[in-house]
């Protein structure tokens, strides 16, 4: 009798374990579909132009790298000065990773005729964050299988990972919900310049003076993709230049990946534009949102900077 | 380790006089003590024996080495210890079977962050038969589940939080400092329990129920509570092998005796953490925090009759908390001065409150909603209905599956290590 009750309750247990499975199961299906839906109708905000700069952006003129890109180049001026259309898709926390996938899922739709890699110190740094930073490209890993093994860098097992339709959308419950409220909308942030997000505020603390030699791990998979963005340009006969933004920040020693940087780029016989330690803005304060990032006005004159120089190095290479 | 205090063990249990016994008990202490002082504490015993001699004008130097520490040895050699002793007053049979004794020492759930087990409660059920229940799966499961939503949604998500912060501490507000220092007490509590409910979890799967270390301290209505509910292996460990033997010994020096028993048991749990001053100022606090409650007990006993119990309870437990999270200010710096410096920009920073982003401020704030409504109802059962022990299994289901989807939701799957790994 005890041994019949038993036999009768295995089964019943495995059919609510499945249940439970299939509860599981189909919540993550529908959750993560809706997230999908969501995520994808924003039409502003940071998440919104991480998708315009994958799928839509068609300018000729594109700007890479992370928070100093993103402040730092005003699209309308370069568009102004150089008369071509610009559009600025820096993300802000993000490092090469996130450019070479951005560039190749556009080189995907067609070729821009000039770009800015805007490239940081630390950069080459091997650091387990830049690693997890990858997640922002999650929600593209369907639709975009030329992103997909810049995404498994992240780690081997993110394709299993991304057998829940959630996982790709963790962390972003609340701003995609924010993304698709009108009130987000109308906030003075979200609205961007051709992917230029100003920086509106005066920094007023001293001159940060970093007399600290900094020696870390190179990560080489960082360089070799370093490399193939270089390669990728001039391969589709791109105008490449790199630039190292400027800091409220003195240096005494110059930064490994900023050598690594020149190093290539006299190889490869690429503009390197250096504003590590440049007098002009050491001496100009009031352009500066924080020692790492120029403010608004700051970022509008170096923009001015920077189209200068471009035009000239554009009308030699015509000349030429 | 496992050989020699396995055979110590069985040497206690066979000694003839108690003399002897008493040489191998010693043996025991000063073996597993050694191997704890070498691997834990050696740079810093050097390091403030230079201080020492320096402050006389003695200059002395001491080769440092790089010492790697054994993953959960802290754990392990507390439970080494509590197993002699045990066997030493006859609390419990020494093993015979050495593989038992192994498996009862390095059980792999509870390998890094403990619980730290007790011979008599772990040792038996290893002699038992494993047999498949599935009360066991569904039980384990849960608590696994329960353990990686504080762990993955609560703890993770502020330490990103307490990164960003701490990382530009002088450029931060006095009140985001506050913010930082009362959800570092949620952080630890989330994490560290966290771990022991997977550990707990895992261990039920097997059909092994390890001791409980954790019951609802952020509850606790004063600190002698809290030490109750807290880290309860070490802390009943400390009382039943230091505390209760020194206060017992030193009886007749009336409240001096436990002073002093208590006073030393604290210190051992502040080194327990590691080997820097902070850990012992922390044990220090929590001794004057009991001293306290211990020659006032009556005084408050008074006063609680003459308040409302509910406002007395209330401010109580605010209390106490409050007094757990200045502590844990000492706890994280490293330094005197780091955490004045801490303390000292909580009154005098003026600004605003930095939260990050909105989104992971609402992170925060649900993950801790979450974990203290679950408290308050285990305690205090407020709520009729219960989600995850509704006696209908459709709902419990239903809620454990909300649960899971919550966590692939809010989880940080890139976090970092368990805060009480590094102990």
């Amino acid at each position: 009798m005890v041994t019949q009750k038993k036999e009768n309750k295995r089964p019943r247990f495995l059919v609510r374990l499945l249940l439970f499975i299939a509860i599981i199961f189909i919540l993550d299906f529908s959750i993560g579909s809706l997230l999908k839906y969501l995520y994808f109708k924003q039409d502003s905000g940071l998440l919104y132009r991480t998708t315009y700069a994958l799928d839509s952006t068609r300018a000729a003129f594109l700007i890479f790298g992370s928070s100093t890109a993103n402040h730092h180049y005003v699209p309308d001026i370069l568009s102004q000065k150089l008369q071509m259309s610009c559009y600025n898709t820096g993300r802000d926390g993000n490092t090469i990773f996130y450019s070479y996938a951005v560039f190749q899922s556009i080189l995907k739709r067609y070729i821009p005729e000039q770009i800015i890699l805007d490239i940081n110190d630390l950069e080459f740094m091997k650091d387990e964050k830049s690693y997890e930073r990858i997640s922002s490209l999650l929600p593209y890993y369907d639709k975009h299988p030329e992103i997909r093994s810049i995404i498994q860098l992240k780690s081997p097992l993110e394709k299993f990972k991304l057998i829940s339709k959630i996982y790709p959308f963790n962390s972003l419950l609340f701003t995609i919900g924010a993304g698709n409220a009108d009130f987000n909308k109308e906030r003075e942030y979200v609205n961007d310049h051709n992917g230029y997000i100003p920086l509106e505020y005066v920094w007023k603390g001293a001159l940060v003076v970093d007399s600290f030699k900094m020696n870390y791990q190179l990560d080489t998979i960082k360089r070799n993709i370093f490399e193939s963005f270089i390669s990728k340009c001039r391969d589709f006969n791109i105008h490449l230049t790199i630039i190292r933004s400027p800091e409220y920040k003195k240096q005494k020693f110059e930064d490994s990946t900023i050598k690594i940087v020149k190093r290539i780029s006299d190889q490869y016989n690429i503009p390197f534009y250096n504003y590590t330690n440049d007098s002009f803005f050491l001496k100009h304060r009031e352009l500066f949102y924080n020692p790492g990032h120029l403010n608004d006005s700051g970022a509008k004159i170096f923009t001015e900077m920077i189209a200068d120089r471009i035009r000239k190095t554009n009308k030699g290479l015509i000349n030429k | 380790m496992v050989l020699v205090n396995y055979f110590l063990g069985l040497r206690i249990d066979q000694a003839d006089s108690v003399r002897n016994k008493k040489i191998y008990l010693i043996s025991g202490i000063i073996v597993n003590l050694g191997a704890l002082v070498y691997f834990k504490y050696w740079n810093f015993l050097l390091a403030n024996l230079v201080l020492l001699f320096s402050s006389v004008h003695i200059d002395i130097s001491f080769p440092y080495m790089e010492i790697l520490l054994p993953l959960g040895l802290s754990y392990y050699v507390f439970q080494f210890l509590g197993y002699l002793v045990d066997v030493y007053w006859k609390h419990e049979k020494a093993e015979k079977d050495l593989l038992r004794f192994g498996l009862f020492i390095f059980f792999f759930p509870r390998i890094p962050v403990g619980p730290i087990e007790r011979a008599g409660n772990f040792l038996p059920q290893l002699a038992t038969t494993i047999q498949f229940e599935k009360s066991n799966i569904i039980e384990g499961g849960k608590r696994i589940v329960w353990g990686l939503f504080k762990k993955l949604v609560v703890a993770d998500r502020i330490a990103i939080f307490q990164s960003a912060v701490m990382s530009t501490q002088e450029q931060q507000s006095g009140i985001t400092i506050l913010f930082a220092t009362i959800l570092y007490t949620f952080q630890v509590y989330a994490d560290f329990s966290g771990y022991t409910d997977i550990a707990l979890g895992t261990a039920r799967l097997f059909g092994f129920n390890l001791m409980e270390n954790f019951k609802r301290p952020l509850l606790a209505k004063n600190m002698g509570e809290f030490w109750r509910r807290w880290h309860i292996s070490l802390s009943s460990w400390v009382n039943d092998y230091v505390f209760t033997p020194l206060a017992f010994r030193h009886r007749s020096w009336g409240i001096g005796g436990v002073f002093y028993a208590l006073t030393l048991s604290f210190l051992i749990i502040g080194l327990w953490h590691g080997s820097n001053w902070n850990y012992l100022l922390f044990g220090l606090l929590q001794a004057v925090a009991l001293m306290y409650e211990y020659s006032t007990r009556r005084m408050r006993k008074k006063l609680s009759k003459r308040i409302s119990p509910l406002i007395y309870n209330n401010l109580s437990i605010l209390f106490t908390f409050l007094y757990i999270s200045f502590s844990l200010i000492i706890f994280r710096t490293n330094s005197f001065s780091g955490a004045s410096n801490l303390i000292q920009s909580i009154f005098t920073h003026p600004g605003h409150l930095f939260y990050d982003t909105p989104a992971t401020l609402l992170f925060i704030l649900i993950g801790c909603l979450i974990i203290i409504m679950y408290d308050i109802q285990s305690e205090f059962k407020i709520f009729r209905f219960s989600l995850f022990n509704n006696k209908s299994w459709v709902i419990q289901q239903v809620s454990f599956a909300l649960l899971i989807i919550y966590i692939l939701l809010a989880a940080v799957f890139d976090g970092g290590q368990f805060i009480y790994l590094a102990f």
